[in-house]
């Protein structure tokens, strides 16, 4: 075989291990009745839009604390955090959460289970299941 | 739904093919599947374009498609009275070279079942994860939603309230996926399924058609092989970022330029289309702008070092012709609707010096370009720098496509455009291992498509061994003649 036959060859390599990683991964295709992470996390804020203004800015207060008793949790919580953030953002847009107590209107995105207190100053306005609540300022 | 989608898809892309069709020098070969390909990506291109424009004056209304189906009413009738004037632009391509050899077949079943293996592939992936990867919610389609429900207020998507959100970015990306659900009538995530389906599959397109057009069909064929087998084209193509559309208009770009000097001295319209697709780029991410820097200073040294300056000149002019609305369409947005870049508003000039000064972040930046070129495309067998490497030693280089103008002016942007990208990693990245590791991959992968048609011009074609004569790609005709 030719030098060039050779290169050619190694290329058709390259490109027959790819294709069986293609084969491989497109065998994987998953059933149409199975929900994907987002759109089933972002089901949870399917109620909470109804009850928030079609546009605006609302604060935000979320599960877990960005903090740990090491760096590393430090970082894996703040990353969840993060994440859970963005995520409760992607699924309220256009309302704009902002991480603080400053605003009316507070969207709460706890773990499930947990009945964390209304921040001071605020009133639970309501439960909608799943860790998602929403609290109003309190008239003082 | 799958229908309004088809149509967003099919009029885009006529209207990008109708309109090449229209620019195409009468003195050029006129290629059905470089022009498809291209106009595919040019298409999308001009329609985010529109709906920007759109918006801005009007918000994001459902009157869009039918404007748009007005403008291609108008191209498609400009172009009938081309045809009808007898401006039909030269001959097709006749692969009169590709004389179909065992290796051709081998090349081009090859190609086919990796296209059908890679398409299975990217649709079965984004079927699991349709939403993409974190930037694609955190930013792109984050922006799109902003657009698509936010109304008259569809410019809160530009709040500096979310920060991390980057939205000084450019809308190219956020404007087509709106575009789509504009067309659908309410949100879907084929909407941005189909975009990153549009521009992966358009940049393999483009990339063996160009090379089909500028040398040989097989050596087209083999260029689009290794880019499909590339894992990481593929799989960052169903993450839904931005980066395999900024890839395309490199290569949307250098193609161009290629085609402008093949033409010769006759016409500047490849040069306008070059400028055009350059601004998409930047209209698509900020590293456009540095891609269009490095490229003109690519042409400008490459033209002055040539013998051949007048004609540079005049190509340069071209490309600033066709790069001039982008670039104020670009600055416009930055200067009126985006908030300051993260990074260059952090910028702090003493910390920035004492950055520079550091010889530690010059070797942490230089190590992981070497690793990741390295190791770029690896697939379990090898990387494909070192599949390539090995393929170069085989077949060897074609001198006289080496000394082409242009494949120097690319060279010199390519390498510029990474050493830029050096220069912000040392000077600007506040966590720099981290950042390194999350981006570096994402850089090498824009580039990777122009660098692979730029490998595929200049090393030589199964063709050239087996007959030992040079061969130059139909598109080298009709020079001389002025259009």
């Amino acid at each position: 075989m030719t030098r060039s036959g050779v290169a050619l060859l190694l290329i058709l390599l390259y490109a027959g291990v790819s294709t069986a990683r293609w084969v491989r991964r497109a065998a994987a295709w998953p059933a149409s009745s199975r929900q994907d992470e987002i759109t089933a996390y972002e089901s949870r804020f399917k109620l909470l839009r109804t009850a928030l203004p079609a546009r605006g800015t609302v604060g935000y207060l979320g599960h877990p604390e960005p903090t740990g008793p090491t760096p590393n949790d430090s970082n894996s919580a703040a990353l969840l955090h993060f994440r859970r953030y963005l995520l409760a953002q992607y699924s309220l847009a256009p309302v704009l959460l902002i991480e603080s107590t400053d605003h009316e209107l507070i969207v709460g995105n706890f773990y499930p289970e947990s009945l964390p207190p209304a921040p001071q100053g605020f009133r639970l306005v309501r439960d909608f299941g799943d860790g998602v609540l929403l609290f109003r300022r309190a008239p003082s | 739904m799958t229908i309004a989608l088809a149509v967003s898809f099919a009029v885009s892309t006529c209207i990008g093919l109708l309109l090449l069709w229209l620019a195409w020098p009468r003195t050029a070969v006129w290629s059905w599947p470089l022009a498809t390909a291209l106009g595919a990506g040019l298409g999308s291109g001009l329609s985010a374009v529109l709906l920007f424009l759109w918006m801005l004056a009007l918000g994001p209304t459902r009157g869009f498609p039918l404007a748009e189906a007005g403008l291609l009413i108008l191209v498609a009738l400009a172009a009938v009275r081309r045809r009808l004037a007898g401006h039909t632009g030269a001959a097709p391509v006749t692969p009169s070279h590709a004389r179909a050899s065992r290796e051709l077949l081998v090349v081009v079943i090859g190609f086919l079942v990796t296209l059908g293996a890679a398409g299975a592939a990217f649709v079965s992936h984004l079927r699991r994860h349709p939403h993409g990867e974190w930037d694609a919610w955190m930013n792109w389609d984050l922006r799109a939603r902003m657009f698509f429900r936010g109304g008259e207020a569809w410019q809160t998507a530009f709040s500096p309230a979310l920060p991390w959100s980057h939205p000084d970015y450019p809308v190219l990306l956020s404007s087509l996926v709106t575009r789509t659900w504009v067309y659908a009538g309410g949100e879907t995530l084929a909407g941005p399924a189909l975009v990153a389906g549009t521009f992966t599959f358009a940049t393999v397109a483009l990339m063996a058609a160009g090379l089909a057009a500028l040398r040989s069909t097989s050596q087209g064929l083999l260029a689009g092989l290794v880019l499909l087998s590339t894992p990481f084209f593929i799989l960052h193509g169903t993450s839904l970022y931005a980066d395999v559309p900024l890839g395309f208009f490199f290569l949307a770009t250098i193609v161009c330029l290629a085609l402008q000097e093949r033409s010769g001295s006759a016409t500047n319209r490849f040069a306008v289309l070059a400028g055009i697709a350059a601004g998409l780029a930047m209209w698509t991410k900020n590293e456009g702008l540095l891609f269009t820097l490095a490229l003109v200073a690519g042409l400008l040294i490459a033209g002055l070092s040539g013998s051949r300056w007048a004609i540079s000149r005049r190509q340069l002019l071209a490309f600033a012709t066709g790069l001039a609305p982008m670039l104020v369409l670009a600055a416009g947005f930055k200067m009126a609707l985006a908030p300051p870049n993260d990074l260059l508003s952090t910028l702090d000039l003493e910390r920035t010096f004492t950055r520079l000064t550091d010889p530690h972040r010059y070797y942490l930046v230089l190590g992981a370009y070497g690793g990741h070129i390295a190791s770029f495309g690896s697939n379990g067998l090898g990387s494909v720098t070192a599949v390539l490497t090995a393929y170069l030693l085989g077949l060897g280089v074609n001198r006289s496509e080496l000394g082409r103008s242009w494949v120097r002016a690319v060279t010199i942007a390519l390498v510029l455009l990474l050493a830029g990208h050096f220069m912000v990693f040392v000077s600007m990245a506040d966590e720099l291992p981290r950042l390194l590791k999350s981006s570096l991959d994402r850089l090498l992968l824009q580039i990777w498509p122009s660098a692979l048609f730029l490998y595929f011009v200049v090393v030589r074609a199964h063709e050239e061994v087996r007959s030992g004569q040079p061969i130059t790609g139909p598109a080298e005709v009709g020079q001389g003649v002025r259009v």
